[in-house]
C-alpha cells in the first residue's frame, strides 16, 4: 500500500484535487484561492488544473461566498467554499444559521445543502485578534450544522473524504497552527475517517482528556512529559460529538478534563459537563 | 402584444393571468378574514402586488427557478401551485410539505420550482446567484428569478448578490417588488436613489415598470428574461406597486401612513387589468362577475376542506435536522416525549 509523507496542507490539497477530478459538480470558491492558491496555499495549483470556473476566485464578500455556495448545493453541485480566516466568517453568519442550517428542516426534508465550508481557525501564527479566533462554539450551537476539526494530516484527508459524501452542511475547521507543523504517512488510496466518531489517540487509566484540533499535540506532549497515565480522546467531529467514546473512557478512568481553545463557561462545554456527570453518576451507582 | 402571441393564444394567456390575479385576491381576503376569526395564526397579504407577480410569471418557463419571499401568492398561483398547497402551509397541517414547521406565508413548492421561503429579508438573493451558477455550469437554458421588497435593497445580501451575479454574468432576474412600504418605513426613507438605477453600479441591466399593470410588467419581464437567458447577465426589475394591505396581520397601517391606493380604485391592479382586457375585447362585466364568484367559491370550499386536516404529529418535529438523526437529537426527543 503506497503512501506519502504529507503535512496537513498537502493532505487537504490532494483530497481536493481528488474530489475535483472525480466529480464535475465539485467546485471550490473563495478569496485568492485560484491564482494565488489561497493565503495558506491549500488550493495551490488547482485552478491551473481545473479552470477558473471550478476553482473560483471570488470578490471579497463572505456572505456572498456562503450564500452562493448554498444555492449551488441546492442545485446538484458540491461546493467547497473557503473562508480565508474563520475570523471573517461573521458577515456570513446569517446565511449559515438561517439558510444552510435550516433548509432541510424548514422544507420538511425536501431540500438539503451538501456544502463543505473550509476555514483555517485558531491561534499560533501571531495573528492577533482577527487571525486567531476559535469560533467553533458558534457553529456547534446551531442545529443543522456539522462541525469538524482534524488534528493531523491523516484525519484531514479521511474526514474530508467522508465530507464529500455527506449531505448536510459542514463547517470544516482547519487548525492553522498544524497546517505545516508535522508530516506523517498518508495513504495514496481512498479511505474515510467517519464523521461523528472520536479517536482514542492514547489509552490510559487515570484520567480522560477530551480535546481536538491544535490542542491534541499539545496535550499529548504534556502527558508524555509529566508521565500521566491519561487517555486522550481526539473528538475530530465537534458536533455531533462522540458521546459514547467519552462515556466509555470516563467510566474507566473516573476522571475527566476538557482542553480546548475556548472560554471556559460556554454552554456547549457545560453539555460535556452534564454528560460527564451522568457518566460519573453511573459509575458511582455501579460502585454503590 | 402581437409580437409575442397570436390572436386566440393571446386571449387565453391574458385571461389566465387575470384569473390568477382574481384567485389570489380572493385567497388574500379569505385568509385575512380567517386570521381575524382566529382560524389562521398569521398572514402577509399580497393585495396590490398581483399584477407585478403575474406579469413576471407570464414571462417564465415552467423549469425556470424561483427564489421567492413571503409575499408571492399570486406568483405561485399563476405558476400552478395548487391553492391546497398554500392553505396547508398556512394552516401548518399534516399535509403541509414543510410538516407544519414554518410560520404562515413561508411556502415552498418544489414541483413548480419554488424554493422554501425564509424570513430574513434578501437572504434568498445570494442563493439565487448560486442556483444560476449551477445552471450555467451545466449549460442549461434556464433563468432564476428572485423576489424581494424595497426594504431588502438596503441589505448587504442585495449588494453581494447583484455584484456576484454581474461578475459571473449569471442568468438572474432580481425582481424588486417595490410596494413602497417596508412595514412602517416608506421607500423615500429606505434609499435616496431609484432602485432600478442601482443596477448600473454593478454592471447589471436595470429597468423600472408600472407593477400595477400586468401587461406592462409582462412586456418588461419578457425582455429581461430573454436577455438573461441569452447570456447577457443579470437584470434588476423595479416593479412599482403599492401595498394596499398591512405588512402582515400583526400591524395596522393607519398608525404610520395615510391611505394610498385603495382596493377598487383606478390604480388597483385588478381594476387596471379589467380595463385592459375590456379594451382588447377579451372580457365583459358579466364574465368578470362570473370569474370572481367562481374564485371565491373555490377558495371558500378549499379552505373548509383543508381546515379539517389534523396537525402534524408532535414527534415529527425532531426529524430532518440532519439526514440521519444524531444521538443528541434522539436524546432530546426521548426527554421531551
Amino acid at each position: 500500500m503506497s503512501s506519502k509523507q504529507l503535512n496537513m496542507v498537502q493532505a487537504i490539497n490532494s483530497t481536493l484535487d481528488y474530489a475535483l477530478s472525480k466529480n464535475d459538480s465539485v467546485v471550490l470558491l473563495g478569496e485568492d484561492i485560484g491564482r494565488d492558491g489561497g493565503v495558506f496555499r491549500v488550493t495551490e495549483g488547482l485552478q491551473a488544473k481545473y479552470g477558473s470556473d471550478r476553482v473560483i476566485d471570488t470578490p471579497l464578500v463572505e456572505l456572498g461566498i456562503v450564500g452562493m455556495s448554498i444555492g449551488m448545493a441546492l442545485n446538484g453541485m458540491k461546493p467547497i467554499p473557503e473562508i480565508q480566516f474563520q475570523d471573517f466568517i461573521f458577515t456570513a453568519f446569517d446565511q449559515l444559521v438561517n439558510q444552510a442550517a435550516k433548509l432541510r428542516y424548514r422544507s420538511g426534508g425536501q431540500f438539503n445543502v451538501p456544502m463543505i465550508l473550509r476555514t483555517p481557525y485558531g491561534g499560533g501564527i501571531k495573528g492577533g485578534l482577527y487571525h486567531s479566533q476559535s469560533g467553533e462554539a458558534y457553529f456547534a450551537h446551531t442545529a443543522g450544522l456539522t462541525v469538524i476539526s482534524p488534528s493531523n494530516p491523516y484525519d484531514a484527508k479521511g474526514l474530508l473524504m467522508s465530507a464529500l459524501e455527506y449531505e448536510d452542511p459542514i463547517i470544516f475547521l482547519e487548525p492553522k497552527k498544524l497546517y505545516r507543523s508535522t508530516k506523517i504517512d498518508v495513504p495514496d488510496e481512498e479511505y474515510k475517517v467517519p464523521i461523528g466518531k472520536a479517536s482514542v489517540v492514547r489509552e490510559g487509566n487515570d484520567l480522560t482528556i477530551v480535546t481536538y484540533g491544535s490542542m491534541v499535540p499539545v496535550v499529548t506532549a504534556a502527558i508524555e512529559k509529566n508521565k500521566v497515565d491519561a487517555e486522550i480522546i481526539d473528538l475530530r467531529t465537534i458536533m455531533p460529538y462522540d458521546g459514547e467514546t467519552i462515556l466509555q473512557s470516563v467510566k474507566k478512568t473516573g476522571r475527566a478534563m476538557i482542553v480546548m481553545r475556548l472560554r471556559e463557561h460556554l454552554v456547549w462545554a457545560l453539555k460535556y459537563q452534564h454528560f460527564w456527570q451522568r457518566g460519573l453518576l453511573t459509575i458511582l451507582w455501579d460502585q454503590y | 402584444m402581437t409580437e409575442v402571441f397570436n390572436g386566440q393564444e393571446e386571449k387565453d394567456v391574458f385571461l389566465r393571468a387575470y384569473s390568477s390575479m382574481i384567485l389570489s385576491r380572493m385567497f388574500d381576503k379569505k385568509i385575512v378574514t380567517a386570521q381575524r376569526q382566529g382560524r389562521v395564526g398569521f398572514y402577509t397579504p399580497t393585495i396590490g402586488q398581483e399584477a407585478t407577480q403575474v406579469g413576471v410569471s407570464m414571462a417564465l418557463n415552467p423549469d425556470d427557478l424561483v427564489y421567492e419571499y413571503y409575499r408571492d401568492v399570486p406568483f405561485m398561483i399563476h405558476r400552478g401551485v395548487p391553492v391546497e398547497v398554500l392553505l396547508d402551509q398556512i394552516m401548518g397541517n399534516s399535509e403541509d410539505s414543510a410538516k407544519g414547521r414554518q410560520m404562515p406565508s413561508h411556502y415552498n413548492a418544489k414541483a413548480q420550482n419554488f424554493m422554501s421561503v425564509q424570513s430574513p429579508v434578501a437572504t434568498n438573493l445570494p442563493l439565487a446567484v448560486g442556483a444560476a451558477y449551477a445552471i450555467k455550469h451545466r449549460k442549461e437554458n434556464k433563468v432564476v428569478v428572485t423576489t424581494f421588497g424595497d426594504g431588502s435593497t438596503s441589505t448587504p445580501d442585495f449588494h453581494a448578490a447583484l455584484n456576484l451575479a454581474s461578475v459571473y454574468d449569471l442568468p438572474v432576474i432580481f425582481l424588486c417588488e417595490n410596494n413602497q412600504w417596508a412595514i412602517s418605513l416608506p421607500v423615500e426613507k429606505q434609499t435616496k436613489v431609484e432602485i432600478w438605477k442601482k443596477a448600473e453600479a454593478y454592471g447589471a441591466y436595470g429597468v423600472k415598470v408600472d407593477g400595477n399593470d400586468f401587461l406592462e410588467t409582462f412586456k418588461v419581464a419578457k425582455e429581461a428574461v430573454d436577455r438573461a437567458r441569452s447570456g447577457k447577465g443579470p437584470v434588476l426589475i423595479e416593479a412599482v406597486s403599492y401595498r394596499i394591505g398591512p405588512h402582515s396581520t400583526s400591524d395596522d397601517p393607519s398608525k404610520y401612513r395615510s391611505e394610498g391606493i385603495t382596493e377598487g380604485s383606478e390604480k388597483d391592479p385588478i381594476v387596471i387589468a379589467e380595463k385592459r382586457l375590456k379594451d382588447l375585447g377579451y372580457i365583459t362585466d358579466e364574465i368578470i362577475d362570473k370569474m370572481k364568484s367562481e374564485a371565491k367559491r373555490i377558495v371558500d370550499q378549499k379552505f373548509d376542506e383543508r381546515e379539517k386536516i389534523p396537525p402534524p404529529k408532535p414527534e415529527t418535529m425532531y426529524d430532518d435536522v440532519y439526514k440521519e438523526m444524531t444521538w443528541i437529537i434522539k436524546e432530546e426527543k426521548g426527554e421531551a416525549l
